[in-house]
């Protein structure tokens, strides 16, 4: 078994533990609720390397004016550029030497960890563990580019941590690149971002994921919001063999606003699956999620959002949508929305919707000379649209809904 | 232009049409007309390749070519164009982008260069002005919350970016109040040329007293019974279509 060398494995007592807990769990299968249907189960089969010292280097496709851009290679991590005033990139010990405060606050952290035994499997291992730290009040122009990068001849975990810490009334974007070879070995990417969004903050945070096919993904973003602050959260799926996104919103201030789309658009033989949890533990506050899918090939797709709204979280504002193309008939959607509500004086919604492309829409175009492809095209792209829309970088839009058009086309045969 | 022999179709296992017969050429205006259930829907529909419809036996040739042997974006190309009697909402397309993949597309099949930005702003402004549209309608998404008269007029500048040489008007009037009808009878006027041709498919004489045709053609169950010119419109109105039934030995 692949685990089997972990066991050999000596780590300092914290670590330790984790990764102990880890091993009585294992990899997630099918049996369990919350991988129900994506099973790890396979991830058994492969002797992976866990602590690669692999190099591997491609530049990001992306051309953005940035601030600066921290680049992940294979979890080795490096930063170019200067960082702009007011921002410290620095490892979390570091960090919390200079933050006594937040050891504690970072210690009674309470995720949910739905069955997720991949984030011990990264608090034992991470190859490194930064922290983003914008100071109080800095409002950071230009987007910074986190490129993570994955390429390598054996097949390889590679797994990092990265905190991400808005002080009161901070702005920051943030674009995660993720990226693997498509001629690289398996990989299991595993990758853990925590962000506190303290009082006043705005973030936004545009995530793309576009991998090869022997890369399996596990993403666990959790974010914790304080008063008043606002995060926009974007997370585009748009290749790689299997994907899973633990995106996880802690609301533990009041008038806070969440904001939470999604676009996934697996080919043949991927899986990508969205569990999404929206905890609102305090009142006055408002969520609101959209995620979209097209499904191509014989792909499968996954959404599970939870929203809680606890016993003190009076006056929230929760919604949830999550609607589907299945463009084959070998694409399978699987929706579960899950709404726990213990207040009383709430607005929540919720709508998960999976339907074909109309074929009244179809002949309508190419009744006008669109051939089938092509329109399919139009249409499947107009469905998305929507979420692409609500990135307000236009380079970073247009390379996002390029790359969607060419995985549509690619699955059309155009 | 078209000839069509012995039209045959049917959809499941019901047939509509049972050996239709008609030649359109050049210039001219054809009105079909006929009860509800008639099958004039569905000949239009036949002849825009609407694959819902099984043609069962029968010939339809145009400018010469089997035009029942080509994909519906391929007739298009070729030149037909149907005005849809409910068009179809398509949300997150503008009607610009939806006309501009259509023209360049058609542009494809034809072997020419594709038109770039400048010159569809080009066109697209003496289009608008023969049906009297709005640039701020054709920006956004293609019928999504337009009124019947929008819609119509969203039609009729459609086919005068495509200016198709067949035109089929499949009961453009529904839906429509006296002015919007007035409107798009403008437009489909105004496009009409010596060497186009139109097919009016209407249950009322109403569309006809703007858009005048050179004949009139009668449908009842699957078949066309009477042709004539305009006078027969006018006939129709008058006393019905009964007594053309009545007439029959079925």
């Amino acid at each position: 078994m692949a685990t089997d060398t972990l066991v050999t494995i000596s780590l300092p007592k914290e670590k330790q533990s984790a990764l102990d807990r880890f091993l009585a769990n294992g990899f997630p299968t099918n049996k369990w609720e919350e991988w129900k249907y994506t099973s790890l189960k396979s991830l058994n089969d492969t002797d992976w390397h866990w602590n690669t010292s692999e190099e591997a280097s491609l530049d990001s496709i992306l051309t953005l004016e940035t601030a600066c851009t921290l680049h992940t290679s294979n979890g080795k991590m490096t930063l170019e550029g200067l960082l702009p005033a007011g921002v410290a990139y620095l490892d979390f010990a570091n960090f919390v030497h200079q933050n006594p405060d937040f050891a504690k606050v970072f210690a009674q952290r309470n995720p949910i960890l739905d069955q997720n035994s991949l984030y011990d499997l990264n608090d034992a291992l991470a190859s490194s563990h930064q922290v983003i730290w914008v100071k109080k009040g800095v409002k950071v122009e230009f987007p910074i580019l986190h490129t993570y990068f994955a390429s390598v001849s054996i097949s390889s975990a590679i797994q990092i941590k990265l905190l991400i810490y808005l002080e009161e009334g901070a702005q920051l974007t943030w674009i995660d690149d993720l990226a693997s070879s498509v001629d690289s070995q398996a990989i299991l990417s595993n990758y853990v971002q925590e962000i506190w969004v303290a009082k006043d903050a705005h973030l936004t945070f545009v995530k793309t994921q576009d991998f090869g096919q022997m890369t399996t993904h596990i993403d666990h973003t959790f974010i914790s919001q304080q008063d008043h602050s606002v995060v926009d959260m974007f997370t585009f799926s748009l290749n790689g063999g299997l994907i899973r996104n633990n995106l996880h919103f802690y609301v533990d201030g009041q008038q806070v606003i969440s904001n939470l789309n999604g676009l996934y658009v697996p080919g043949n033989d991927q899986l990508v699956d969205s569990h999404t949890v929206v905890d609102h533990r305090m009142p006055n506050s408002e969520s609101n999620e959209l995620y979209k899918g097209v499904l191509l090939g014989n792909s499968t797709g996954v959404f599970n959002g939870k929203i809680f709204v606890r016993p003190d979280a009076q006056k929230t504002n929760a919604f949830q949508s999550c609607k589907n193309v299945l463009a084959s008939d070998k694409a399978t959607m699987n929706t579960k929305p899950q709404l726990e509500i213990w207040a009383d004086d709430v607005k929540c919604s919720h709508g998960t919707t999976t339907g074909q492309l109309s074929d009244e829409a179809l002949f309508y175009m190419r009744s006008r000379g669109i051939s089938e492809e092509a329109a399919k095209t139009l249409l499947m792209l107009a469905f998305v649209q929507q979420v692409i829309d609500k990135v307000e970088i236009p380079a970073l839009k247009e390379s996002i809904s390029n790359r969607v058009v060419a995985k549509i086309q690619q699955a059309l045969g155009v | 232009m078209l000839s069509i022999a012995n039209l045959h179709a049917r959809i499941g296992e019901k047939e509509i049409l049972r050996g239709i017969n008609l030649e359109v050429k050049a210039g001219e205006v054809h009105a079909i007309m006929g009860p509800n259930g008639s099958g004039k829907s569905t000949l239009a529909s036949v002849l825009a390749g609407r694959e819902d419809y099984e043609v069962t036996d029968g010939t339809v040739s145009f400018f010469g070519k089997d035009l029942l042997d080509l994909a519906p974006e391929a007739r298009a190309a070729e030149g037909v164009f149907l005005a849809f009697q409910y068009p179809v909402e398509i949300p997150g397309v503008s009607t610009t982008n939806f006309m501009k993949s259509a023209v360049n597309e058609i542009r494809k099949y034809r072997g020419e260069e594709p038109l770039d930005a400048v010159q569809f702003l080009k066109m697209f402004k003496e289009k608008m002005a023969y049906v009297n549209i709005d640039q701020s309608l054709l920006s956004r998404s293609l019928n999504e919350g337009f009124s019947g008269g929008e819609k119509k007029r969203n039609e009729i500048f459609q086919m005068a970016v495509l200016a198709p040489k067949l035109a089929i008007l499949d009961e453009t009037d529904s839906g429509l109040d006296i002015d919007a009808l007035r409107i798009v009878a403008e437009g489909v006027n105004k496009l009409k040329s010596p060497d186009n041709a139109t097919i009016v498919v209407t249950h009322y004489q109403r569309l006809l007293d703007y858009i005048v045709p050179d004949f009139v053609h009668v449908l009842y169950k699957g078949r066309i019974v009477k042709s004539g010119t305009k006078e027969l419109a006018l006939e129709l109105e008058e006393k019905g279509y009964d007594w053309i039934i009545s007439a029959l030995v079925d």
